[in-house]
């Protein structure tokens, strides 16, 4: 059998695998056991053994759990009512009014959080009711708020992002970097649909809600204390060097505890209830990355990867049609899959694929973060969409059919990446220095 | 029945560890930032770090797979009858049983292995290797008796454990847990 045989085979029997329901990370293990048992002379208990040790005892894993804990701790404070009383009284001149806070209260929420669902959750448990209650049109809100959510992992810190940087082994806080822009980028246009879709359709809009003084407004801002200052607290740590990439998530886990405790929802219950939920939640994720870790390993055994990238070099397709074609990959690939185990599923083949035809591992990061995101909006499997249909009751494809516009912007946020890469390289480049090749 | 009580007291037990060993990281973090800003050494802590991190992914896994936290593919498995699901749920675990004896097995051989070569860590502080291994041997096992138990009441027909857990955490509106 030829590599690209034995490449088609066990692909064969992973999809088999997934799709009949054997849990991701054991799927990917049985797949390496079985590339390396059947195709290699290495033997593969030994090799498990070191791959599932060697990844879940690195450093830089070790602030997954952190950044997760502090979602966890957010989720179950009043900060997202407090952004939304703080953000409201300022958008009442917008077309568009309180749909924005969807938008901002995201991408604000998403500085501190660094998964799409809870971001999704914590912003739509408040803005949600309030936005119905004023009659907003439900389609826009529920649109705008399942995509917009996803701007938890596209913003730092990020889950998806930690685990790309592992899975490829790139630095974090370059990606982390990389993902500013591209998230303003995102906002700016998630507002101008809104915008647009409001001059359009002026009857849709209710009348804004009683205006305010400047001063009033400026007092009502008083409720986005807490959240600026814990972006403010964990921005310092990192800058002032007193903490680097991966403990400043132990910062944020600090300044997150800190809020909790002055908001008075610090209870010992809910301390035990987020840690315990943070504890199984990490681990998921590192069986997946150590799952996927000892596939890689036998991957690169077998030699598939190296011949898969020669392959698609030799089909000589331009940069252009690469990211093309992988873009239609991934979002095939995220109709059915999370973003966690769609990056380490893919990473073995594809990124030797992606640096043989000269992309930059980071900016890639940010290629497949934004290809995550629209994952979590496509039926039938969209953790946004879920986290909505269970808020609402509506079913997961209205919610999608709703999302489409957005959808809409987050490809085109891709596009303008794809054409104008420096976008996402420098910030990251300014702050830390061209990466030397 | 209580032999089954057991066994699940014993994957909480080892969850709670874990999520002692979160804390740990945590603390360990904190605690080597502020000692640097002293000018203290914190030679070490790195060390500790990896090593609370795997004890804290190693020993939850029974209790995450239990709260059906492991993530899989439910697309086709939803969306068919209750006898066609019983079969492909049945497959799963047996797949499962059959993989996880396999990692703790090679999880106990290899620290056994580490053990009697005296394996030393490379790192800054000098330790027996197989101590901190010691709790991907608990967790492998552990997570292998869960396995095997779901196998054994999904063949006496009773629904699996982590849909039931998944099923009331997603009725509270609960949604923290997913990614």
């Amino acid at each position: 059998m030829g590599l690209l045989e034995i490449s088609g085979l066990l692909l064969f029997i992973l999809f088999l695998l997934l799709a009949g329901g054997v849990w991701i990370a054991m799927s990917l293990a049985v797949v390496g056991y079985l590339g390396l048992a059947l195709f290699t002379g290495t033997p593969p208990g030994k090799g498990l053994f070191t791959a599932f040790w060697g990844t879940n005892s690195s450093l830089s894993l070790a602030a997954l759990p952190m950044f997760i804990w502090m979602g966890e701790i957010l989720f179950r404070t009043k900060l997202s009512q407090e952004m939304f009383d703080g953000l409201a009284p300022w958008l009442n001149k917008v077309p568009g009014r309180l749909m924005h806070v969807n938008i901002l209260g995201c991408g604000i929420f998403g500085s501190v959080s660094g998964s799409s669902a809870a971001t999704c959750a914590t912003i739509s448990k408040v803005a949600l009711p309030e936005l119905l209650k004023r009659g907003y049109d439900e389609r826009i809100a529920l649109g705008s708020l399942a995509t917009a959510g996803t701007l938890g992992i596209l913003i730092p810190p990020s889950i998806t992002m930690v685990v790309y940087a592992v899975a490829a082994d790139a630095s974090i806080i370059r990606i982390f970097l990389a993902g500013f822009i591209p998230g303003f980028i995102l906002m700016i246009l998630f507002s101008g649909y809104i915008v647009v879709w409001a001059l359009m359709n002026p009857e849709k809009t209710p009348p804004p809600g009683p205006s305010m003084t400047f001063m009033e407004k400026v007092k009502a801002s008083g409720n986005l204390i807490p959240v600026t200052l814990l972006i403010i607290f964990i921005v310092w740590v990192l800058v002032a060097g007193i903490a680097s990439a991966t403990e400043c998530a132990a910062y944020g886990v600090l300044g997150s505890l800190a809020i909790a405790w002055w908001s008075g929802s610090l209870t010992w219950a809910n301390f035990l209830e987020s840690l315990m939920s943070a504890t199984r939640v990490s681990c998921m994720i590192m069986f997946i990355l150590a799952g996927a870790s000892f596939l890689s390993m036998a991957m690169g055994f077998t030699g598939i990867p190296r011949a898969l990238a020669e392959w698609v070099a030799s089909l000589g397709l331009s940069p252009l049609a690469l990211i093309g074609a992988l873009t239609i990959f991934y979002i095939v690939l995220g109709t059915a899959l999370d973003g966690v185990s769609m990056i380490v599923l893919t990473s073995a083949v594809v990124l030797p694929m992606i640096q043989k035809a000269g992309f930059d591992l980071v900016w890639f990061g940010i290629f497949i973060v934004l290809l995550v995101e629209i994952a979590e909006v496509t039926p039938p499997v969209g953790f946004n969409l879920f986290v909505l249909q269970n808020m609402t009751g509506k079913d997961s494809n209205e919610i999608a059919k709703a999302a489409i516009p957005f959808f809409a912007m987050l490809v085109l946020t891709i596009a303008i990446i794809t054409v104008f890469p420096s976008v996402v390289t420098w910030l990251p480049d300014v702050v830390m220095g061209v990466e030397k090749k | 029945m209580s032999f089954r009580k057991n066994l699940a007291w014993l994957y909480d037990a080892a969850g709670y560890l874990a999520a002692f060993f979160v804390f740990g990281i945590f603390a360990v973090m904190i605690g080597q930032t502020v000692m640097r800003e002293l000018g203290l050494k914190t030679s070490g802590a790195d060390d500790l770090t990896k090593w609370f991190s795997a004890a804290a992914a190693f020993l939850a896994m029974a209790h995450a797979f239990r709260r059906g936290d492991f993530v899989r593919v439910t697309l086709l498995i939803d969306n068919v009858g209750p006898r066609t699901r019983r079969v492909m749920e049945l497959a799963s675990l047996a797949v499962a049983s059959a993989a996880c004896a396999y990692l703790a097995f090679w999880a106990t051989r290899s620290t056994y292995e580490s053990w009697l070569y005296k394996d030393m860590s490379d790192g800054v502080i000098a330790v027996a290797l197989w101590i901190p291994q010691l709790s991907f041997v608990v967790g492998a096992i552990l997570l292998a008796l869960a396995v095997i138990e779901q196998l054994v009441i999904v063949s006496l027909g009773e629904k699996p454990s982590y849909v039931v857990a998944v099923e009331e955490r997603h009725a509270r509106g609960d949604f923290s847990e997913d990614l």
